[in-house]
């Protein structure tokens, strides 16, 4: 049974990672967002829960995706949203990041939702001001909400968490979707493997969550109820962390055949955007078994499920 | 089905520590038996008697250069290849700094059809470790690897950059492949012979051997920390073998090479500005050689190479400062570890396991030893047998060999690859 908003008290102000979360905060949060994600595809509207509530999106790192994401979760739940893709604003005028807090929090907002390309930034900022801070990303860190839709997007398709054996294949070093992942479902009961060439995997992952590192992907591949493949950052291909963009596909990319060494029932994740031909086969990406549509839905949810916890109106 | 029987030969298996009278009977490019029960040929079979000479597995060197593709005036994959199974070389490892460089799958597969084309001896590439040399983006390891590459190498300068190296390392370790570095501090390789006082009193700048401790001590550490399987190309120093030891005992996975010059000449034989003795690494001090020799007999050092890097005359008939570095080597290295026997240091076996199942192992081929199943690569040779070398004789394409006017004891009569006669004497 999991914990509801009637039995469970969210006792965090901030979502600022996966890490130091309980696993009821996780079940709860879930639970919300199954609630949330069953009501909109009833259509049900208006929520009134963060009525007269103004949501600051500040996106201090280019993101169309994660921020429209938030910005539907907000607005679906009645707030003002306020959009502030600062990548090419006043911080480029050479106002510090804290400066920039200390102003909007002048402001009032209610919550404020973050994304900064400093691993830690946004716990910097979350010291600064008095609202609910929503981590969207920081730097190499963590992504909680992306943790939690994944979480969510298997436990719908799956029916479950505990036991079950997720692979994660890709850029793990540099991802925080891996990060926030890995530590969700660890703390959920499932077997996380990690896989990729030895240049993008961390060393002790063990510390957080996952059960072993791979770079063989045929063998990892066994047995894998769960397939998520990472973005591969373009900029670390062609010679520096990787030789080749064909020679990762080679051994990285997800293809049809690969897919048969996991269980036949497994699902195919990915957190987009996708380099098909790259990390993933487009055949794959688009066919019966990818959930990646899905994910992008229980985006929503979690963040709706997320924005109410945080700075819902009591209920 | 073609058999070729062996009789009456001194049989010398350096992975067994073999070293009886008998014979040997290859089919179909594979050894069959071989041992002192081998008395007799069975009918039809091609036989040899060997009269009493020494039988022992082809030799495989793991540097050789060529000049395909792109100087083929220097040599050819034909060319060295003739020269090779004059020597006893009957397996060949070709470095990547061609033109151009063996850094991609289609020049990988050019190579490997060219010589299966053209030459008498099995020839590998070794790919090389970034794009174009250069020494910055990692080159195609894994698919290399599968098109045949058998070990990855920066080629004559070490990978400048420490964070590159670590990271081609690691990714070499995910692919199960083996890195060769040559350790040589590119910011002290400027020089032209040994550092020392006869480089001083000729007026040459020096080569100084902490160019070569600096440079291994790095790759010693990436080797340890990455779990990379990496082989030290060309040792010129006792304390290079000390440092190795070390890093050995803390579990690194390495291997060791030395040109097979390297035990044979010291400092004092640049002599009179020779350019023909103008290589890198250069020839060391007496110490250094003796402590070669030592870390033969120890085992520390696994393969000696010819180091063979063919040079036109108009590179070697110039003032020595002006001359290009490198020797022709591929048909004096058995000559050379003889010369180690004669003068009392090293047993028979000691001395061609370097040649032989020692390089075989380091890159994990089943050649080099009198094994059943192994392919039938095989010489005959005469240990005791004096030869003056003279360059005119040689069969490269370049004749630069530091050999040359030497007196030397040792030679190859007769050479099979898989089975096949390549070469008599």
């Amino acid at each position: 049974m999991s914990p509801t908003a009637d039995t469970y008290r969210f006792d965090h102000d901030h979502l600022l990672e996966i890490d130091g979360l309980h696993r009821l905060d996780i079940e709860f949060l879930l639970s919300l967002a199954d609630d949330y994600a069953e009501a909109t595809r009833r259509a049900e509207r208006p929520r009134e829960s963060l009525k007269n509530k103004t949501v600051v999106n500040l996106f201090f790192e280019n993101s169309t995706r994660t921020m429209s994401s938030f910005e539907i979760a907000a607005k679906r739940l009645g707030a003002d949203v306020i959009n502030m893709p600062v990548a090419h604003s006043s911080v480029k005028k050479g106002e510090t990041l804290i400066d920039t807090a200390m102003t909007l929090n002048a402001m009032k907002p209610d919550v404020l939702v973050i994304r900064h390309s400093a691993s830690g930034g946004v716990k910097l900022l979350s010291r600064k001001v008095d609202c609910a801070v929503i981590n969207a990303g920081d730097g190499q860190h963590e992504h909680p909400t992306q943790g939690l839709l994944d979480v969510l997007t298997i436990r719908r398709a799956k029916g479950r968490i505990e036991g079950l054996k997720v692979l994660i294949c890709g850029d793990i070093l540099h991802s925080r979707v891996a990060r926030s992942t890995t530590l969700a479902l660890h703390l959920l009961g499932a077997e996380v493997h990690l896989c990729g060439p030895r240049t993008l995997l961390p060393s002790r992952a063990e510390d957080w969550g996952a059960a072993a590192t791979h770079t063989d992907f045929d063998k990892a591949l066994a047995g894998c109820d769960v397939v998520m493949m990472l973005r591969l950052q373009l900029e670390r291909m062609d010679g520096a962390y990787l030789p080749s963009r064909r020679e990762y596909f080679r051994y990285y990319g997800l293809t049809a055949d690969r897919l048969a060494l996991a269980k036949d029932d497994a699902i195919v994740m990915h957190p987009g955007p996708m380099n098909r031909g790259i990390e993933i086969e487009s055949a794959i990406a688009d066919g019966e078994r990818s959930v990646i549509t899905e994910q992008v839905e229980m985006g929503v949810a979690v963040r709706e499920a997320v924005l109410h916890t945080l700075a819902g109106a009591p209920s | 089905m073609t058999q070729t029987v062996i009789l009456n030969a001194r049989i010398l298996d350096p992975a067994t520590s073999t070293d009886q009278t008998g014979g040997l009977i290859a089919s179909d490019g594979v050894i069959v038996e071989c041992g002192s029960h081998v008395q007799s040929a069975p009918d039809g079979a091609d036989t040899v008697d060997a009269n009493g000479l020494c039988l022992a597995p082809g030799l495989v060197d793991l540097r050789v250069k060529t000049g395909e593709p792109g100087e083929e005036h220097r040599e050819t994959l034909a060319s060295a290849s003739r020269a090779a199974v004059a020597g006893g070389v009957t397996s060949m490892v070709v470095m990547p700094d061609t033109n151009p460089v063996i850094d991609d799958v289609a020049v990988v597969e050019f190579i490997t059809r060219r010589a299966s084309e053209t030459a008498l001896n099995r020839i590998y590439p070794a790919g090389a470790l970034t794009n174009g040399l250069e020494g910055e983006a990692m080159a195609e390891i894994g698919l290399m690897q599968e098109a045949g590459a058998v070990f990855f190498t920066n080629g004559d300068e070490a990978l400048a950059d420490a964070s590159a190296m670590r990271r081609a390392m690691t990714y070499a370790a995910s692919r199960n492949a083996i890195v060769a570095s040559r350790p040589a501090e590119r910011s002290l390789s400027g020089g032209m012979m040994n550092s020392g006082a006869l480089a001083a009193r000729m007026g040459l700048s020096g080569l100084p051997a902490d160019a070569e401790w600096i440079a291994l001590a790095r790759d010693l550490m990436l080797a340890e920390t990455t779990g990379c399987a990496l082989m030290i190309d060309l040792v010129s120093t006792g304390r290079s073998l000390e440092m190795v030891s070390q890093a050995r005992q803390r579990g690194a996975r390495i291997g060791v090479t030395a040109a097979a010059y390297s035990f044979f000449f010291n400092e004092l034989d640049v002599g009179d500005y020779l350019t023909y003795c103008k290589v890198q690494p250069p020839f060391r001090c007496e110490d250094d050689r003796q402590a070669l020799v030592a870390g033969l007999k120890s085992g520390e050092i696994d393969a000696v190479v010819s180091a063979h890097d063919p040079q036109p005359p108009e590179a070697k008939r110039v003032p020595y400062a002006e001359a290009a570095f490198g020797a022709a080597g591929l048909e004096t290295s058995l000559a050379a570890m003889l010369a180690l026997f004669h003068d009392g240091p090293l047993s028979l076996l000691e001395a061609l396991k370097p040649l032989t199942s020692g390089p075989a192992d380091l890159i994990g081929l089943p050649q080099g030893r009198l094994a059943a199943g192994a392919p039938a690569d095989l010489i005959l040779f005469d240990p005791g047998a004096p030869w003056l070398c003279q360059r005119e004789e040689l069969r490269s394409r370049s004749t630069n060999s530091p050999f040359d006017g030497r007196r030397l004891q040792g030679i190859v009569t007769q050479t099979w690859v898989g089975g096949k006669c390549v070469f008599t004497r």
